[in-house]
């Protein structure tokens, strides 16, 4: 038993296994809207149930279950993240300690797959990294990891003053039931590594989780969608600093067009591989190879902008 | 209240262009030049005045609010906003008894406007004459709110915090309950959120935002948003006729307090600059601190601004 203090198996999960079940079929249009995550069925989802109890600390309610409406309700204002990134649903529990009083929230989100999970976690990488899950960290009184295709979350909504070590065994007890083993997405490690600060990556799919990091621009002109996939760094030396922005599509076809559409409304019409200040945001730049484009965001000048541009890899398997 | 410049001035004219002198919490709106377009028709006043005041001991030792208290900062500060002789003259010049008035307030559980507050504001409305009947307060249901549906009148209240898609959870922001999709508001850090204040439903009702700064929240923590640890007693409000200088000032007090939590200026992610939007891109009110009168009531110590 991992988790030691807890006198039954507190957690159970039958899951599915890392493999993808959103459906990837967002045509190439502008509105990321448009776009579906498909729900597992009944057979691919984990049966997830989280503890009664941890560390003097029991639960004061029975799990909820939170899907793809609900969970509006629940996490009012930050609900569009998780939805961003393929949730399929939440089981929530919150637990109670009376001396003294207290509450710890635990939040197990499902998300389309374990780059979606890995992607969640990136949207927040403040903290102290723990040994938990995939990737984990803590702050006042927040533990949040991802293992699989799961993002949690435990945190102490009162009081976090001596909260650390059962939020860290709660944690350790939902990690050590869930699935493991899946790495981060592969595009992140094509980062080039030189001079990238790693607590900058970040993993999306969506443009207002791009926009929250790096502003490109209102709307979706590089056509990110569930099918797509991007990492985002940020790189500095003593030249100057900016974000390296790789995107994967399906094909070609989508790349270039996402690039065109980023040459034309982001760059204002810019050519080729040149840099374009765009006032005081900037040098940004684009290229696409293959079914891969490549941006400079908010480059400090133009000419470290088509430095950072020149270090983008090509996809594997080079150009179609 | 004060008085609407609808007229393009030269000054007008020359602060679109003007540097500004905001800290950098607020920031550029991005994709903004400086020398953005003013809207066609400018609701900014010449001049806009903002009442902050503080009163420690409207929070109780346990955290609770004195709601005594609070109705007479809310009274002392909507008089000194006026400059009224006392606050039932303030009151009886926001509201008349003809109108319906509808109080705007936020339930986000963490940090909901207090309910001695929405009470406050609904035993003033009444007191000014106003019919029980045509006061409603209300957040989430305002669309199918027959009371605000009929509203001549607006009152704007609720807590200062700092928010995952707009930066700051502002009165600006507040509005966002009365369009059908709140999320086609929040690309570019809800830039926009001044575009829902401009709608004719609602453009030129809102006769008073309350910012509640009794606790204010500055910094964003977890899928539920909210850490006590980034909260503090700060025990204040401010209020104003100009949501956009009401929520300037309250952006500068957050600010400073990041500044001293954190100590390395590390910037709201994203930027709240849908606050100075609503002056450059919207022409709704006052952003620049130059142009805002500042009422400072209660104690000066921590008072941040």
């Amino acid at each position: 038993m991992r988790h030691g203090l807890v006198p039954v198996l507190a957690v159970l999960v039958f899951a599915a296994g890392p493999g993808t079940s959103c459906s990837r079929s967002q045509p190439d249009g502008p509105d990321h809207r448009a776009a579906r995550w498909s729900t597992p069925g009944p057979a691919e989802q984990a049966v997830i149930h989280l503890p009664d109890a941890v560390d003097g600390w029991a639960a004061s309610e029975p799990q909820r279950v939170h899907d793809r409406e609900t969970i509006y309700d629940y996490i009012d204002g930050l609900a569009e993240v998780y939805l961003a990134y393929g949730m399929t649903r939440c089981v929530s529990r919150r637990y109670g300690r009376p001396n003294p009083p207290g509450d710890l929230v635990a939040d197990v989100f499902e998300l389309a797959s374990p780059e979606d999970a890995f992607g969640v976690f990136t949207v927040d990488r403040d903290g102290e990294p723990v040994p938990i899950g995939g990737d984990a960290l803590y702050r006042h009184g927040w533990l949040s990891f991802w293992t699989d295709r799961y993002f949690v979350s435990v945190v102490a909504q009162g009081d976090p003053g001596g909260i650390r070590e059962p939020v860290l065994a709660l944690g350790r007890i939902i990690a050590g039931a869930l699935p493991g083993g899946a790495g981060r997405p592969a595009l992140v490690g094509e980062l080039p590594p030189r001079d990238l600060d790693p607590r900058s990556v970040r993993f999306l799919r969506h443009p207002q989780i791009l926009n929250t990091h790096v502003f490109v621009s209102d709307g979706n002109p590089l056509g990110l969608a569930p099918d797509t996939a991007a990492a985002l760094g940020r790189y500095e030396r003593s030249g100057g600093r900016g974000h390296l922005l790789l995107v994967d599509y399906p094909d070609a076809g989508r790349a270039a067009a996402a690039a065109g559409r980023f040459q034309a409304d982001v760059l204002g019409g810019a050519a080729g591989d040149g840099a374009a200040t765009l006032g005081d945001r900037g040098a940004f730049a684009v290229r696409s190879t293959g079914r891969r484009v490549a941006a400079v965001l908010g480059a400090t000048t133009p000419a470290f902008a088509r430095e950072l541009l020149a270090a983008a890899p090509a996809p594997v398997g080079g150009t179609p | 209240m004060s008085s609407h410049d609808r007229t393009p001035t030269r000054r007008t004219m020359l602060r679109a262009g003007s540097a500004w002198v905001l800290g950098s919490l607020l920031g550029p709106p991005r994709g903004e030049t400086k020398a953005a377009q003013p809207a066609s028709r400018s609701l900014r006043p010449a001049r806009s005045r903002v009442v902050l005041i503080r009163r420690p001991e409207v929070l109780r030792g346990d955290g609770s609010i004195d709601p005594a208290v609070l109705r007479a900062m809310l009274n002392e500060a909507v008089a000194s906003l006026l400059e009224a002789p006392s606050s039932a003259a303030a009151w009886q010049r926001l509201v008349k008894p003809a109108d319906v008035v509808g109080i705007k307030s936020n339930v986000w559980r963490s940090l909901p406007t207090p309910a001695a507050l929405e009470q406050a504001v609904r035993s003033e409305v009444l007191a000014a004459g106003v019919m029980p009947a045509n006061v409603a307060v209300d957040d989430r249901g305002v669309r199918d709110n027959p009371v605000f549906a009929r509203a001549t009148a607006l009152i704007n209240a609720r807590p200062m915090r700092t928010h995952a898609w707009s930066g700051l959870g502002t009165c600006l922001k507040n509005y966002i309950m009365f369009v059908p999709r709140p999320a086609d508001y929040h690309d570019d850090a809800c830039a926009r959120l001044a575009e829902i204040w401009r709608q004719p439903a609602l453009e030129g009702k809102t006769r008073l935002n309350v910012l509640v700064m009794l606790t204010p929240q500055f910094h964003t923590l977890g899928p539920h948003s909210y850490s006590p640890e980034y909260t503090w007693r700060y025990g204040g409000l401010i209020v104003g006729t100009d949501v956009v200088a009401v929520d300037a000032v309250g952006a500068r007090i957050i600010e400073a307090r990041r500044r001293a939590h954190f100590g390395d200026g590390r910037p709201l992610n994203p930027p709240a600059h849908h606050i100075r939007a609503a002056d450059t891109r919207f022409a709704l009110g006052n952003a620049d601190p130059a142009a805002i009168d500042l009422v400072r009531l209660g104690p000066r110590a921590e008072m941040l601004i």
